[in-house]
Formats: structure tokens, C-alpha cells, sequence
């Protein structure tokens, strides 16, 4: 059995329901995970099974729902904290310090230069006064990792003169600059070409391999999702195979709630 | 941090805040320019009123005060005090020379003491000039004419000594300074200046008799005065006629129109003010008394003799500070400085608790207060219209905040907090209304500092060339011709020749303030917005 201390996150009961105008649509109904550190875990699901929320939610961005009355409430533990029980600040500070996002579309901001849209997330990090005493620091890591995603001639661009692939592996590098912990991926290859995809995802492997980053990454793609260690299919807002690691059986105390679910057997 | 990056590439690649910007900058230009014209026309209000009687005065009306002189050297003795001029302030009746007849204020002065004080020889209007004013640029001007120069020469010296040769015997009369605008007989043209003109006078016939006179060569005026006794009552109307030696211009119309400046001897003459002997007879209760006559030895009735002189009086002092002295602070040394006098003089002249001791503000609190209230009254005005710019900038950042929904989620995503984004879209206001302000201030002051030139060009250029372009318009659809006039602050009309203007670095600053906060303020509830805004929500914005 491994140590519930070697699991980065672990998720247990997490539920979301969106309203659309004033219907409210259930995304989550009770999604119980967990991801060892240094594991590279894919999320697999059509569009619509919930998989981009959970990585919301894993990642702070969003809350997950409310219950009422005496059922457990819903947990997004990292390492040892609960998320969803964290104040706005504590969360500010989480997203920025302990997670790197890597979307879809890119996301970069569009008015500054490539090296620029990298060392954002380090000011963001160290604040006003913080970031005058790392910014060379900062400046130099954002360089390192440009360089070693091949973009160390592209640094004064701006985002729409690069192509896709490459505004991707910017992407990327703001999302590593502040060394985060967990690398949260939504389908950060569903916007490229196969052969630009495999080249994303060759970066991401060779960075994990000589830093042993976390990886969760978002896919609806079978062939993305093996490359990673262990595949975690989401089928209608409910985990069907590989909630955990193979390794970690229910009786985990962290990860108590996480009994796996099955299709016939909504979890919670 | 990345909220001063972000501000600053923003603020460089986007076209909607260079229309914020516009708009901070015509409010900042337009109150500026609005404060700084109405506060150079208080200003020359003022200045103007120094320019007629210094800096504050000392004034018993209609009786009068003795012993002036003493008074005046006991002023002029203290350091802070440059020059004093005792004057006689009264009213009259003017009869003109197309014999209408005014009433009139006339001052009654000594020239030099008053000129020390005033600056009343450089409101003398008629005097030869070797360059235009500003506004005369077809230079018709007489006073240019080189062949006038030996006549204005004259009529200078003549307004500086307050005399004019008698045009038959060449004897020096007394001679009074009339306002420039107070016959009617000087012209005013659009460059702001005077050109002479023929009078005419109605005939009790019905006729009308054209008037050939120019004021200070042969105009001449009939000037009554109600003089009092020593008590301040009316006694008897007493009249003269008195020749003009020249016409001074102050720069207020009110005082123009309405005032005679003549020798202060005179005056005191017609008023009865000048030093009198006080004398008595002996047995003067007895109309048949006697005397010895001390040559002859013989009795005669008795001759009134001198007992004592009554000091020639006037009603004003005038007092003019050394340069840096406000004039409340020449208000309170006379106060202190006619205490001493009336303590030497008790019972010969007021006491000081009575006496008016003032400055020129303070007389004609009215007339500044008014213009002072004109002067707010436009500012609120203007200050509500450019208060549209805080809802200009509102809608043009809440647009601009809905077009950057997705860098605001990327942000959020990157850890940034709700008050820092908030502070980003605040901060960019403030950066906006900073620029524009900046540069409104710039502006603002360009304008004031050439609305002259600017006011002209308008006048002269822009306001003739519509009008022919208007009127070749009108003329294919076969109508009149249309006359587009831009000369808003003409000459004719307004006093000032040109539009006073003073742009006051404390008043700068306050409309750079209100600029800044009316950005800020406007970018508010975009940045309230903004900071609350769902992350995924913004993320998926499209």
C-alpha cells in the first residue's frame, strides 16, 4: 500500500451544477480521484462529461457544490490542504504558487511579448515589491524554459506572430515558471495538428523527466491519453475507470469517500 | 506589478482610451481655459482698480479731513509704504459739448502725488505711440501719425500739468482729464482703438449743428458742484467752465464714462475746501462799532480781522504699498498711522474709530463679488458638462473590460487576486486621466496663452472663409449669401481689448486633480465588475 503522503491530490464527492439561466445542469455527481506525485494522470471523457470542470476545480478556479444536511461535504485535498474548504487569498496564493494551467486555446495576452506573457505569472506571484527582488531570477527562468521548448529566439514576439504550436509551448512555460507542483493540462493539444500535438507532448514528457512534475492532463484524445501513466475515464460527470492508482486500495484514509464508482453506481 | 505592464501596453496599443483620453483632455482644457479667462478678467478688474486709486485708502466723505498733508508724509515715512495722494472724491454735473448733461464722479488731484500712486499718467489716452496695440493691424490708429506727434506731445504735458493754454492769450488754465469713453466723441473701432469724431448738437430750431472739436484742443466742459459748509450741508451750486487737456483710459467702462479728473485746488475752490482765514470784528455784535485807525490815528468802522485759518480739506487719501505689500496690509499701517494723526489732531479731524480706512476691493465688494459669483456660476456649469466624461469613461472601459473578459480569467487563473485585477482597471484610469489630463493642461494653456491669436484667426480667417463657402453653397440653390461671424469677444462690445487670461498654477492643479479622479471615478464600477467576474466563465468567454 502506498503512503496517503505520496498522493498530491486526491478528490472525494466532488459535485458541480452549473444553471443555465435558471435551469440548473448537474456537470459533477460525485467524483472521487486521486494522483500520486510525479504521476501523469489523463482525464479521458467525450465533451460534456465534466472533465474540464474537475480540472477547474482541481485547480481552484472554481468551487465545487454545496450539500446540505449531514452528507460529507466535497474535498479537493492538496497536499495535506483542502481547497475547497480555502478563502479567496488562500486560493489566490494556491493557483499562483502550487499549479500551472495550460488551456486549450492558449490563453496568452495578446498585447505582450512572449517573454512577457511568461514572467506575468511570476509578478503575479511575488506581488509589486516581491518581483523587483526576483526579477532577474524570474527573467532568467522564463529564458531557460523558452529556450528549452525551442522558443529562445522568439522571446520580444508578440503571441499573434507565433504559430500555434509555439504560443502553446508559451503557454506552457507561464504555466511552469513559477515551478509549480501540479501541471493542469485542458486538452492542450485539441487545438494543434497531430504532428505539433506530439511535439507539445514530448515537451511536457521531457520537462516531467528532469523535473518529476505532476501532470493531470485533460484529453478526450485515447491516443494522447496514453502517454500518460494512468488514464481516468469521466463518462457523464462520474469517474468509470481508474479513479485511483492501481496501487491505492478504498481503505485509504485520505481518500475514504473515493470507493470506486462504477456506472450503475452514482457516487456521491 | 503586471498591473503596470499590463497599464502600459494597454495604454499604447488600444484606440478606445485614446478616446477616453480625449475626452479628460477637452474637460481639462475647457475649465482650465474658462477659469483662467474668467480669472484674468477678475484679475484686470482688479488691477484696474488699482491702477484708479492704489492699493487702500483713507476717506472722510463730503466734509473732509485737514491737516492731509501732514498725513500724507507720515505715511509716505513708513517703509512699506510707497506714495500717498490726498484727493476730493465728489459728484457732479457735466454739461457736454452737445449739451447734454451727466452726472459725474470727479476726482480732484494733485498730479504728481497722484501719479505716484496710480499710475494715472499712463491711463492718459492721448500720447503719441511708435507701435500699433496689438488688435490695430491696419495701424489706423491717429496716434501712430508722425505729424500728430508734436500736438499729442502737447496734449500730454498738458494732461500731466491739468492745464491748457488759453487759445488766445497762451496763459496755462485749469484744466480737467476727461474719461475717454464720457462725450461720446471718440470712436471705438474693432482694434480697440479711438478714432475722433464730429459731434452733433440739436438746435432748440430743430436744426442740428454739426460740433468741429477734438476734446483735448478745443472741447471744453461745464462742470457744476454742490459745494457744502464745514458742516457737510448743501449750500450753493457753484459752476465753471473747464477746458480739456487730455482723455485717460483705465481699462473699467464704468469709471471711463463716468469721470472727470481736474486740479485738486480747483476743486477744493468750487467745494469751498480750500484753506480759509477764520475772521472777526471787534464789536462785531454791533453793526455802528468803531476802531482807531493805527496809521492815521482816526476812528473808522471797524475791520474784520484774522483770528485764525480754517486747513484746506480733502475727502481722500490715497496709499500705494511698496511692491509685495497686499493691500489689506496697506489698509492696516494707514489704520495704525491715522490713529497717531487723529491723536494729534483730536477734534480737528475724525477720529480713527470713524474714519473709512479701506482698499479698493472692499469699496466695490459688489461689482468683484458679482464677478467672482459669474465665475463660479460658469465653472459649476462647465464642471457639470465635463462630469459627462466620468460616464463617458465608464462606458468606454465597461466596453473595454468586456472585450478583455479573457485576459481577466487568464489572470485569475494565474493566481492573480480580485483586488489586483481590480487595481489594474483603476490603475489604467488613473494612468488615462493622468495622460489626458497632462495633456489637457498642455492644451488648456496653449489656448489661453494664444486665445488672442486664436480668437483672431477665428475672426479674421475662419469666419470669412465659411461664409464664402457657405454663401457659394447657397448661391447654386439660388440663396442670399450667408455671413458667419467667429468674433466672439469684439472690441466694441467688450471693454478689454483683449480677452484677459491667467492661468494660476494653484487652479491648474486642481482641474489636473479633478481630471484624474473623474477618470478614476469613471473606471470604478468597470473594475468592480471586472474583479467579480466568474474565472471560467471569463476563460470561455468568446
Amino acid at each position: 500500500m502506498t503512503s496517503h503522503s505520496e498522493h498530491i491530490l486526491a478528490v472525494s464527492g466532488l459535485r458541480k451544477t452549473y444553471k443555465l439561466g435558471r435551469v440548473p445542469v448537474p456537470v459533477l455527481h460525485g467524483v472521487d480521484m486521486a494522483v500520486k506525485k510525479r504521476e501523469w494522470v489523463a482525464i479521458l471523457g467525450a465533451s460534456g462529461s465534466g472533465k474540464s470542470t474537475l480540472l477547474h476545480l482541481c485547480g481552484g478556479l472554481d468551487r465545487p457544490d454545496r450539500v446540505k444536511g449531514d452528507q460529507p461535504k466535497p474535498k479537493i485535498v492538496f497536499e495535506g490542504r483542502d481547497i475547497a474548504a480555502m478563502g479567496k487569498r488562500d486560493l489566490d496564493r494556491y493557483r499562483s504558487r502550487n499549479v500551472g494551467f495550460v488551456f486549450q486555446f492558449y490563453h496568452l495576452l495578446p498585447e505582450l511579448t512572449v517573454i512577457e506573457n511568461v514572467t506575468v505569472g511570476a509578478m503575479i506571484r511575488h506581488g509589486r515589491f516581491g518581483y523587483m527582488a526576483h526579477r532577474g531570477e524570474s527573467e532568467k527562468r522564463a529564458k531557460a524554459l523558452l529556450e528549452s521548448f525551442g522558443l529562445g529566439h522568439r522571446l520580444r514576439h508578440r503571441p499573434a506572430e507565433l504559430s500555434g504550436g509555439e504560443r502553446q509551448r508559451v503557454a506552457i512555460a507561464r504555466a511552469l515558471i513559477n515551478d509549480p507542483d501540479l501541471l493542469l493540462a485542458d486538452e492542450p493539444t485539441g487545438n494543434l495538428d497531430r504532428t505539433t500535438g506530439g511535439a507539445i507532448l514530448d515537451a511536457i514528457a521531457e520537462h516531467r523527466a528532469r523535473t518529476g512534475l505532476t501532470i493531470l492532463m485533460v484529453t478526450h484524445d485515447e491516443r494522447i491519453a496514453e502517454r500518460a501513466d494512468r488514464v481516468v475515464r469521466l463518462a457523464d460527470g462520474r469517474v468509470i475507470e481508474g479513479s485511483l492508482p492501481a496501487e491505492i486500495g478504498p481503505s485509504d484514509p485520505e481518500i475514504e469517500v473515493g470507493t470506486m464508482p462504477t456506472p450503475d453506481a452514482p457516487g456521491r | 506589478m503586471y498591473q503596470a505592464l499590463l497599464t502600459r501596453r494597454y495604454l499604447t496599443s488600444k484606440l478606445m482610451p485614446l478616446l477616453a483620453m480625449a475626452a479628460v483632455l477637452l474637460s481639462v482644457a475647457t475649465i482650465l481655459i474658462t477659469w483662467s479667462v474668467m480669472g484674468g478678467f477678475l484679475n484686470a478688474l482688479l488691477s484696474s482698480g488699482r491702477t484708479l486709486i492704489g492699493d487702500a485708502f483713507i476717506a472722510w466723505p463730503n466734509v473732509g479731513f485737514a491737516y492731509y498733508e501732514e498725513l500724507a508724509e507720515d505715511l509716505e515715512a513708513h517703509p512699506r509704504i510707497e506714495a500717498a495722494a490726498p484727493v476730493i472724491e465728489t459728484y457732479g454735473m457735466v454739461r457736454l459739448p452737445d449739451d447734454r448733461v451727466e452726472l459725474i464722479q470727479v476726482t480732484g488731484v494733485e498730479v504728481a502725488s497722484y501719479s505716484a500712486v496710480t499710475g494715472f499718467g499712463d491711463t492718459l489716452w492721448w500720447k503719441p505711440l511708435d507701435k500699433p496695440t496689438r488688435k490695430d493691424k491696419d495701424r489706423r490708429d491717429p496716434r501712430l501719425d508722425p505729424n500728430n506727434r508734436p500736438v499729442l506731445t502737447e496734449f500730454v504735458e498738458n494732461g500731466l500739468a491739468m492745464t491748457r493754454p488759453d487759445p488766445d492769450t497762451g496763459v496755462p488754465l485749469p484744466a480737467g482729464i476727461l474719461g475717454v469713453e464720457v462725450t461720446g466723441l471718440n470712436y471705438r473701432t474693432s482694434g480697440g482703438i479711438y478714432i475722433p469724431i464730429n459731434g452733433q448738437r440739436a438746435l432748440p430750431s430743430g436744426g442740428i449743428e454739426s460740433l468741429d472739436l477734438f476734446m483735448p484742443r478745443n472741447g471744453s466742459v461745464g462742470l457744476t458742484l454742490l459745494s457744502l459748509d464745514s458742516t457737510g450741508k448743501p449750500t450753493d451750486p457753484v459752476s465753471r467752465v473747464l477746458p480739456i487737456a487730455n482723455e485717460f483710459q483705465s481699462g473699467i467702462y464704468e469709471v471711463d464714462s463716468k469721470t472727470l479728473i481736474a486740479p485738486l485746488d480747483l476743486i477744493q475752490r468750487m467745494l469751498r475746501m480750500e484753506e480759509a482765514r477764520r475772521v472777526a470784528s471787534e464789536g462785531a455784535d454791533d453793526p455802528w462799532g468803531y476802531e482807531t485807525d493805527p496809521q492815521t490815528g482816526e476812528l473808522r468802522p471797524a475791520v474784520p480781522k484774522a483770528t485764525a485759518a480754517d486747513p484746506a480739506r480733502v475727502t481722500t487719501v490715497l496709499i500705494r504699498g511698496v511692491p509685495g505689500t497686499t493691500p489689506d496690509e496697506v489698509a492696516a499701517i494707514a489704520d495704525s498711522i491715522y490713529e497717531q494723526f487723529a491723536a494729534r489732531h483730536a477734534g480737528e479731524v475724525p477720529d480713527a474709530f470713524s474714519i473709512q480706512i479701506s482698499t479698493w476691493e472692499d469699496r466695490n465688494r459688489t461689482m468683484i463679488a458679482a464677478v467672482k459669483k459669474e465665475t463660479a456660476l460658469v465653472l459649476v456649469i462647465f464642471g457639470i458638462i465635463c462630469f459627462t466624461t466620468v460616464f463617458l469613461v465608464l462606458a468606454i472601459f465597461w466596453s473595454m473590460i468586456s472585450e478583455k473578459t479573457r485576459d481577466i480569467g487568464i489572470l485569475r487563473a494565474l493566481g492573480a487576486s480580485t483586488p489586483g485585477v481590480a487595481w489594474l482597471w483603476l490603475r489604467y484610469g488613473a494612468a488615462i486621466g493622468v495622460v489626458g489630463a497632462v495633456l489637457g493642461l498642455v492644451a488648456g494653456w496653449l489656448i489661453v496663452t494664444n486665445i488672442n491669436a486664436i480668437h483672431d484667426w477665428l475672426g479674421e480667417v475662419l469666419g470669412p472663409w465659411l461664409s464664402g463657402v457657405l454663401s457659394t453653397i447657397s448661391g447654386w440653390f439660388g440663396g442670399d449669401p450667408i455671413l458667419i461671424n467667429l468674433v466672439i469677444w469684439d472690441p466694441r462690445v467688450y471693454y478689454f481689448v483683449e480677452i484677459p487670461r491667467k492661468v494660476e498654477p494653484g487652479k491648474a492643479a486642481i482641474v489636473f486633480v479633478a481630471g484624474v479622479l473623474t477618470c478614476v471615478l469613471g473606471a470604478l464600477i468597470p473594475a468592480v465588475r471586472s474583479a467579480r467576474m466568474d474565472p471560467v466563465k471569463s476563460l470561455r468567454f468568446e
